[in-house]
This record gives C-alpha cells, structure tokens and sequence, in this order.
C-alpha cells in the first residue's frame, strides 16, 4: 500500500469513461426538455456533445494504453499523499465548522492543528492565525461589507 | 469617436492617485507572488479578485489584476536566479543562465539583466496591444454569434491542446469545466440540469469558488504537502552582490530582447499560447542567432534577456485575443476573461465601441505597469528576494483564510464554501490522474459565452445547425482552429523534449557538483 503505479491513462480512461457513460444515461432524466418550445435548441445539446467527447476521449485513453501502448506512469506514494490527503479533508473540517462556529473560532480551531501536523513548532506562524482570523474577518466586514460566518458573539466577531 | 479621442479620455482615467496605487501594491504583490516557488501569477490574481469587488470601476479592477499579472511575470525571475527554482512556470528557462550567473556572484547583474529584459518585454507588447486592438477588432466587426461560437471552440481546443502533454486528458479536463458551467437552471430555457435533486447545486457553481478551489486552494495544499514531507526545509537564497548591469551590456541586449519580444509578442497573440512555451522557443532561436551560442547554459546575460523578455511580452501580446476577440491566451488570461465577466464587461469587438474608454483605460493602465516595474524592481527586489525565504507555515493559513473568505464573498451563501470543498477534492484526484486543470476552468469560463452564442445563433438561423460550417468566416475560424492546434501539440511536443534535456543537463550538473 505505500507505493503504488497507476497507469494514467488507462485510469483516467475507465474513470472518466464510466463517469461519461452514467451522464449520458442520466442526461434525459437530469436535463428535461421544456414543455412547451420557444424555438431555443435544447438544452441537452451542449452537455450531450461535451459528454460525447469526454466519452470518445476516454476511449482514446485506453485504446492508447492497452493497444498502442503509449503510458504515462504516475508513482502514487502514500507517505508522500498522506499529509495532502489529511490537509484536503482539514479543510473539509474547517468548512464544517465554519457553518457551525464562524469563521474566526473555526480558524483558530483548525489552523493550529495543521500548523502543528506539518510540524510547525514556532510561535510566529500561530500568532499570524491569531491575528489574520480576527484581521481578515473584519477586513471583509468593515471594508467589504461582507459578513462571514459568525455566531454573534463579541459583537459578532465570533 | 475616434481611436484618439477614447485614448485621450482614458488616459486621465489611468492617471489618478487611485489607480496608481493600485498599480504599485498590483506589482509588488506580483513580484512577491511570483517570486515564492509554489505560489504563481494565478494565484496572486485569485486573491485579489474577491477585494476587487467593491471597486466602483471595474477598469481599476482589471489594472490591478493586470499589475499582478506583470509583477508576478518578474517576480518569477528573483528565485530562478537566487534559488535555481523557477517562481512561475513561465521562469523556467530563467534558471539555464540565470542561476549560473548568480553562482558566480553576479546576483545583482542577472537580477538587472531580467529586470531591463522584462520591462522591454513587457513595454513592446504593451505598445502592440495598444496599435492593434482597434485594428483587429474593425477587421472582426462583423462577426454574428456563429463566428463567437466558432471563436469559444477556438479557445478551448486551443488551451486543450497545449495545456498538457496528453490532447486526450486535456480534453476530458475541458469537457468537465464545460459541463460544471452547465449545472443549475438553463438561462434560455428555465431547465435545471444536473442538479441530482440537490438545493447546493441547483443555483449551478459560482466561478469564483471554483477557480479559488482549483488553482489556489490545490496549490496551497500541494506546497504544504512539500514542507511536511521535506520537515520544513527550505533553500538558502543567496546574497545580492552590488554590481549591476552596466550600459555597455544593457546595449548587447538589445537585440536578443527585441528578437525575444517580438517572436513572443507573435506566440502571445496566438489563442493557447502562453509565456511557458513562448520563453523557450525564443531562448533557442536567440541561442541560434546568436554570436556566442556557447555561452549559453554558462550564465550569458543573453539568454537571461531572451528569457526573461519573451515571458513579459506575452502578458501583453495575450491581452490581444482577450480584449479583441473574448478568449484568452493562455491560463491567466483565462482567469482574467472570468475578472471581466464578474466585474460585467464582455471583451471582444464590441468593447471598443460599447465600452472604448474602459478598454483603453485596461491597456493604457497596462503600459504604466510595465514603466513603473522598472523603478520598481530596482528598489524593491532586493527585500522581495527575502520573502523567499519566510517560511511557508506563515504564508499558508492566511492564503487559505483569504480564499475561503473570497469564495464566501462571491455570493455571500455558504453553498460556496461546500462547492469549494468538493471542487478540491476533485482537483487532487485529477492530479493523482495526470489531468491538468487549466482547460477545466476554462471551459468553465468559455461555457457561458458559447452556449450563449450558440443559442442565439440556432434560433437566428432555425435551427440550422449547419451554419457553423457553412458561414465562411466562422469555417475559416475551424479550419485555423484545426491547424493551429496540430502545429501547437507539435511545438508542445518540441518544447516538453526540450525541457527534459535541459532538465536532464541539470541534474547531471547538479550530481557532478555533488560528487565534486
């Protein structure tokens, strides 16, 4: 499990190719055609074509790796991906707590653990969390008219 | 009114205190950007396009966009000189003379040399863009909506083309952006597609969260990747000697930077090419042209130039395309043509009528920044070169905040933060997969201009489907597409080889170093 090859052609091919195949199946049920017509084209039209092409794509892809040969090998390391993999699904946490916390607690929250997980040990780089939560927050309240997510407290910082 | 007239309305527009500053803090934050490996010229223009949404002149807006873009194309030049680490794809063939040079202690000389070559660069183009926009959008004033659309599936087969190595991931890329931009409600039709039942999707995806998840977001990630796996190591920059470049060398420049710019400026114009290929077909045709070709590789003040040069003259030359016909040279101009949409205006030949002192405020304003990088550069590049050394733990949790803050900001719904999520997620799993994502958002950008085009154009001509061939202009505009396109994936291919030998120069020079 710690390294593995993919072979990207021939992923991306059956991914992308499946992905396409289950769209088009789907496009009449997702992509109703209007009840009555005002003369516009249908507006299945252009995902129908963009999903044709994807799909002749994808099929090029693997008739490339399994026929012709021609690959391009991506070495996946998993110690290398772990820290991205657990920094993309930090983020996802950051977004869930920001809808229930606010913007500033949910910084503070989660930038220190990330700091932490990368191996940050000095003081400086947490003091810039501490003060860019708070700085950017009402940098787009005051300046911005724009209010990011806060539960109201401290005068609706937090 | 007259070309001259708009020029001499736009020019009072250009020079106020505001726009000025806007340019200075657009050019600093570039070179800052530009010059920190791992973050690029995109990302600083992502940053900056959710603060540009109180501006009350979208002009201003797309100045500072366009002061980032030219700063970053410089600022990309410090660490490929200092640190051998190119800051921006476009500075790569910066580091084949550049970084010898510096090893030799003329930090100073190379850092001018880039400099003098930027400015010249990026003034040329500049100068081009301003003589010829007028000219090409009255030769394109006739074109109807089929010739617009033509012109989308131009843009987008373009940069598909040669965004990656392979044309059919590239395509797979674009087709996915084209069909995010279709999900929500149809505008024509009222038809909601693609929504699988979902209220977060129904309102279709915000362009603005989406870039920020697919260019900032996953470089952000990938940079942090980097620090944790290499236990935050970081390079030593060197120090910045004190002799610069003397007049006697500033004059045996000038024709490679000429040569440079102007082949540049040619590749720039041209939909799908950006200052990454333009930099090396330039270095080896000035190489080739050349007195001294062995000097080249051995820190040769030319090849700087020649680099250097070619890369800034396409941040004009690629605003050609953009302003005149509404699709982008390359990456960045992709994300630009998504500015000018959200901020309201519509590039292309109706902008000079419509719009012509917005459109020559945009390239007056670009001019500017391009004469004050000079005194720019020289006063600030010695602190902008530090910044390479702050540590990236510093930058990274602010450049996050920002985007999330910026793709709340887009719509001011939480939904955005959600897309955004998902966005990224997906991004990674196309990097796992060898799939660049430039065409994705660019068809997520060109989807709104063509389908709209294409709709007007079926309901012109009843549904005759027909008429994108048969109109002779919008055939004629296939038929380039075509053979632009099969000669781009060839110089593509040329360019990829080249830089695997240069790559591989490298690292035989680097282990020779070491066994040394």
């Amino acid at each position: 499990m710690k390294k593995f090859k993919i072979k990207t052609n021939l992923v991306s091919g059956v991914i992308m190719g499946v992905a396409a195949l289950l769209l088009i199946i789907l496009l009449p049920s997702q992509v109703r055609v209007p009840a009555f017509d005002s003369g516009a084209p249908s507006p299945r039209i252009i995902p129908g074509i963009c999903l044709a092409i994807m799909l002749v794509s994808s099929i090029a892809l693997i008739i490339q790796s399994l026929v012709l040969k021609q690959e391009k090998i991506v070495e996946f390391d998993w110690a290398k991906e772990k820290p991205a993999i657990l920094l993309i699904l930090g983020m996802c946490v950051y977004i869930g707590l920001m809808l229930c916390i606010g913007y500033v607690l949910a910084s503070l929250i989660v930038f220190p653990l990330a700091l932490f997980y990368v191996g940050e040990r000095k003081p400086g780089p947490y003091i810039v969390v501490l003060v860019s939560a708070f700085a950017i927050f009402l940098l787009f309240k005051n300046v911005f008219n724009i209010s990011l997510p806060a539960l109201g407290l401290l005068g609706g910082i937090i | 009114m007259s070309d001259f007239a708009l020029i001499s309305q736009a020019i009072p527009q250009v020079f106020t205190v505001y726009n000025m500053l806007l340019i200075f803090g657009g050019l600093i934050l570039g070179m800052v950007i530009g010059c920190v490996p791992g973050l690029s010229v995109t990302l600083g223009i992502i940053l900056m396009l959710p603060l540009t949404y109180t501006f009350d002149d979208p002009a201003s807006a797309i100045i500072l966009l366009l002061a980032v873009y030219v700063g970053g194309m410089y600022g990309g030049s410090i660490s490929a000189i200092t640190l051998n680490t190119p800051g921006t794809n476009s500075a790569i063939a910066t580091t084949f003379d550049g970084y010898p040079l510096a090893k030799k202690g003329k930090v100073k000389k190379a850092l001018d040399t880039s400099l003098f070559a930027s400015v010249f660069g990026g003034l040329f183009s500049a100068v081009l863009l301003l003589l010829c926009a007028s000219l090409i959008t009255k030769l394109v004033a006739n074109f109807t909506s089929v010739e617009y659309f033509s012109l989308g599936i131009m843009g987008i087969s373009l940069i598909a083309g040669v965004s990656g190595s392979s044309l059919p991931k590239s395509l797979i890329s674009g087709m996915i952006g084209l069909l995010m931009a279709c999900i929500g409600m149809d505008a024509v039709t009222g038809v909601t597609r693609f929504s699988f039942g979902s209220a977060t999707l129904k309102y279709g995806i915000d362009m603005l969260p989406a870039m920020i998840a697919l260019i900032a977001l996953t470089q952000v990630v990938q940079k942090l990747r980097d620090f944790k796996v290499a236990g935050g190591k970081l390079d030593d920059a060197r120090k910045i000697d004190k002799q610069g470049i003397t007049k006697k060398e500033m004059v045996s420049i000038l024709p490679a930077c000429l040569r440079s710019s102007t082949i540049a400026s040619v590749l720039g114009a041209m939909p799908g090419v950006g200052g990454g290929v333009a930099q090396f077909l330039c270095y080896n045709e000035v190489r080739r042209t050349s007195k001294h070709p062995e000097e080249f590789g051995k820190g040769c003040l030319e090849g700087i130039a020649a680099a250097e040069s070619s890369n800034n003259a396409v941040v004009g030359s690629a605003m050609i395309p953009l302003l005149t016909l509404g699709i982008p040279g390359d990456g960045v101009t992709a994300l630009l043509l998504g500015a000018f949409v959200l901020h309201g205006i519509q590039p292309g030949p109706t902008m000079f009528t419509k719009q012509g002192v917005m459109a020559y405020t945009i390239i007056i304003g670009c001019l500017v920044a391009n004469v004050l990088l000079a005194p720019l550069g020289l006063g600030m590049t010695r602190l902008v070169a530090k910044i390479v050394q702050v540590r990236y733990t510093y930058l990274a949790p602010v450049i996050i905040m920002f985007c999330f803050a910026g793709a709340f900001a887009a719509t001011g719904n939480t939904k955005e933060l959600i897309i955004c999520a998902g966005i990224l997620i997906f991004s990674y799993i196309l990097t796992v997969l060898d799939i660049d994502n430039t065409p994705l958002m660019l068809g997520m950008i060109l989807e709104d201009i063509m389908e709209q085009n294409f709709v007007t154009a079926s309901m012109s001509y009843d549904r005759n489907y027909s008429i994108f061939i048969t109109r002779p202009i919008s055939a004629v505009i296939l038929i380039i597409t075509v053979v632009l396109l099969v000669s781009m994936i060839r110089v593509n291919r040329r360019v990829a080889k080249l830089n695997e030998q240069q790559e591989a120069q490298m690292a035989a020079e680097h282990a020779k170093m070491e066994n040394a």
